[in-house]
């Protein structure tokens, strides 16, 4: 199983949310020890596809694959030992806000081993110093500012040093420095630990910067992937679209309606 | 038209065993905590957040209640020269009926409402799903402590009531009033049974603390993580526990005091 360059295969994932369909068929190749984006319009589905990934939500058709193990048909018990090996940050930092910094990157190492209190608290500090918090660990998760939360839960992914890690959307919402401290955290965890990565981003500029492969998702699918390079080149009119910007093209701007004119001459219609 | 509502009807149907389905595997799914040390302390700290936060609000009403049953019982009992039978009556009335009710209906309030509350918004702040990808699973971390906690504390605050109902009974009655001090104890004494009364009156607050806390933690759980959905959840915690506790009053009681 170590010679599979792949870590995690998707393949041909149809998902779908009461009558809207969010995957009509994805597949995917997430190499080992790389760092893979997977970037979309809002709405794609993004988060939807990590916890897919992570077992917590399951798909119509087609399999997830973890290190040869498929996710939707292990026991719930098994599930949990998989997720051991993961760790997944979430958009909002989802840190437990009855716990400290410190308890919140304890938090995993006391549930998951029987180590003694004196190494949890070296262990904690290391993954701390590695995030610049280790001077907040007594803080509560109400006294952080957004870009620290994402921090501290940096930390606590990485607590229990797992061999893939699903970022949720990390630079949402950062200021230009904590997003550059963010940058250059996920890109120092994965070369220092030789994890997996996982992103799912919008932000075209900070993720081309640091990924190895990219996945475009659009209308359920996958509209292009490749290395951020050649992405970058692609004549495809989509593809250019989202990675230039654009505000109209192939994705259009108006939400589905009926023909303006008629519709602003319907002065019967109520709304 | 009559075709459209037909169909509605039978969807609100379908989902509403199909809710009272999950509602069901989630309750044994929850029933296991964490076995050990670690497992008491959250559950501890459940019966201090559950449990002993709750005793102001249900002593204080046990209290007044007491105190009303009293004084509405001595004008009545009065007028047929009665008067003696003032505890017989205080304490059957508790016992049976308003320790039980009316604890549940004030726990409902004041814990299930927390409950729902708290856990919705771990829920919403995607808490529950990152303890999940921690690899702890938060049915038996988060949900079975409190269900738990629930199920013990409930019992234990009735009783404080009924307790507390009794004495005040006894300051409006017997201090106040003036009925025999005496005869309000050993009425009381002659007429309350062990089993009958005080034993039925214990298993009643057992099914609601489980009935309370199994709507509170489940609408909670399963709601839908928004601002809104947080509201609603706790609202229909409320007015579903009441509902689902008066109706069990009415069915218990035909049950345990129906045969005449």
């Amino acid at each position: 199983m170590m010679n599979d360059p792949q870590f995690v295969e998707v393949e041909n994932m149809y998902f779908s949310r009461g009558e809207k369909e969010i995957f009509r068929g994805v597949d995917m190749h997430i190499p080992r020890g790389k760092i893979t984006a997977i970037m979309g319009p809002s709405g794609s589905g993004k988060t939807t596809l990590l916890k897919l990934i992570g077992g917590q939500l399951y798909p119509d058709a087609g399999r997830v694959e973890i290190d040869g193990l498929d996710v939707h048909r292990l026991k719930r018990r098994e599930l949990f030992r998989l997720r051991r090996r993961m760790g997944m940050l979430f958009q909002s930092g989802a840190l437990f806000s009855d716990l400290s910094v410190f308890e919140n990157v304890a938090f995993p190492l006391r549930v998951h081993t029987d180590l003694p209190e004196a190494m949890i608290r070296d262990v904690v500090l290391m993954k701390l110093e590695a995030v610049g918090l280790r001077g907040a660990r007594n803080l509560m998760p109400a006294e952080l500012s957004g870009g620290m939360l994402r921090r501290v839960a940096l930390a606590r992914a990485i607590a229990l040093d797992p061999e893939l890690i699903l970022y949720d959307e990390p630079f949402v919402g950062q200021d230009p420095i904590s997003m550059g401290v963010l940058v250059q955290l996920i890109k120092k965890v994965n070369q220092a630990l030789g994890l997996t990565a996982v992103i799912v981003s919008h932000d075209i500029k900070e993720t081309m910067s640091i990924a190895d492969y990219v996945y475009v998702l659009s209308d359920g699918k996958v509209m292009a992937h490749g290395t951020p390079a050649n992405l970058n080149v692609d004549r495809d009119p989509q593809v250019s679209q989202f990675m230039h910007g654009e505000p109209d093209g192939p994705v259009p701007f108006h939400y589905p309606a009926p023909d303006y004119y008629s519709d602003i001459l319907n002065q019967g219609a109520r709304q | 038209m009559i075709k459209q509502r037909i169909t509605s009807l039978g969807r609100s149907t379908l989902d509403t065993f199909e809710s009272l389905g999950r509602a069901t595997i989630f309750l044994f799914q929850a029933s296991v905590g964490i076995p050990g040390k670690e497992g008491f302390h959250l559950w501890l700290r459940q019966m201090h957040f559950i449990g002993v936060m709750s005793l102001a609000i249900v002593l204080v009403s046990g209290l007044f209640i007491g105190m009303v049953l009293g004084l509405q019982g001595y004008t009545i009992l009065v007028d047929f020269g009665a008067e003696d039978a003032l505890g017989q009556m205080v304490s059957l009335s508790l016992l049976r009926e308003l320790a039980p009710v009316v604890a549940a209906l004030l726990f409902a309030g004041r814990a299930g409402s927390a409950l729902t509350a708290e856990i919705g918004l771990m829920k919403a702040t995607e808490q529950l799903s990152s303890m999940e990808m921690i690899g702890v699973d938060p049915l038996r971390r988060v949900v079975a402590p409190r269900l738990w906690a629930g199920f013990v504390s409930l019992p234990l605050l009735t009783i404080g009531f009924s307790v507390v109902g009794i004495w005040g009974g006894y300051l409006v009655g017997v201090d106040w009033l003036g009925v025999n001090e005496g005869s309000y104890w050993s009425n009381m004494q002659a007429s309350v049974s062990f089993i009958d009364d005080v034993g039925n009156g214990l298993i009643k607050a057992l099914v609601f603390a489980l009935v309370v806390t199994w709507i509170a933690v489940f609408q909670g759980y399963d709601l839908v993580p928004t601002s809104e959905g947080i509201s609603r959840a706790t609202t229909r915690t409320v007015v579903y526990s009441s509902l689902a506790v008066l109706g069990l009053d009415f069915v218990l009681t035909t049950l345990m005091f129906g045969e005449l």
